[in-house]
């Protein structure tokens, strides 16, 4: 199984500048772990100590916020597309 | 980077994007070629839920924006928001929350609403820096 992770310009430094990469699993956290193994530290600026989503990084199943969804363990499927977003956020 | 180029039409279209949400924040980004100027404004909505106070954009449209700048193979290059009652300099907030280091941070400060003040900074781990806001016909041949 293929998946396609669009990676944001921050992150592109794990993946020697490619702005898309695919990796496989059933589920986005496999996904993530297997691309560890091609492009090392990439997941650990994705995920905490805890084993969730980093702070201020939103990420997509195609249309569909994961946090909507099941989080890092929403199952994927042979086509899907994987965004990672950095959050535009701030404040006083 | 040295100095931020910013076409006059961006610049209004930030401003007036400011003016238009007051007293909340606005948010969006501009985007073009990686590593050239800015192109396009896109304005975002602002969902946190003190908009008056912090700005957070809409997830689904930030999306939306992503895979148009992906097609045209197009990068976030500025982060603006603004700020309503604070001058044009970066907040705690905003260093802590700044997630594009490699893009401009543009703040428009509408303390005066008359006279709105445009400044760009780079926020890149924790430091900031100002960057001159350049026309791009000023820009030295």
């Amino acid at each position: 199984m293929s998946i396609e992770v669009r990676i944001p310009t921050v992150l592109r430094k794990h993946t020697e500048g490619e702005k898309a990469v695919r990796g496989s699993g059933s589920t986005i956290r496999e996904v993530l772990s297997d691309l560890d193994g091609q492009h090392a530290g990439l997941s650990g600026a994705l995920i905490d100590a805890d084993g969730g989503l980093q702070r201020f990084i939103n990420m997509y199943l195609n249309d569909e916020d994961v946090r909507y969804l099941a989080q890092l363990d929403t199952p994927v499927k042979d086509g899907d597309i994987i965004s990672i977003l950095p959050a535009v956020a701030g404040g006083h | 980077m040295t100095e931020f180029l910013l076409s006059d039409d961006l610049a209004r279209a930030m401003i007036a994007h400011a003016q238009q949400e007051y007293p909340k924040e606005c948010c969006g980004v501009l985007a073009g070629p990686e590593h050239g100027t800015a192109r396009k404004a896109y304005p975002l909505r602002n969902v946190d839920p003190d908009p008056v106070m912090r700005y957070a954009a809409d997830p689904k449209q930030l999306k939306t924006v992503s895979d148009e700048l992906f097609d045209l193979d197009h990068e976030v290059l500025c982060v603006y928001h603004s700020h309503t009652h604070t001058p044009a300099f970066p907040s705690t907030t905003d260093v802590d929350r700044a997630s594009y280091p490699d893009a401009v941070y543009a703040i428009i400060s509408l303390v005066d609403r008359a006279a709105p003040d445009l400044r760009a900074f780079r926020i890149l781990e924790g430091r900031i820096e100002e960057l001159p806001v350049v026309r791009p016909s000023e820009e030295p041949a």
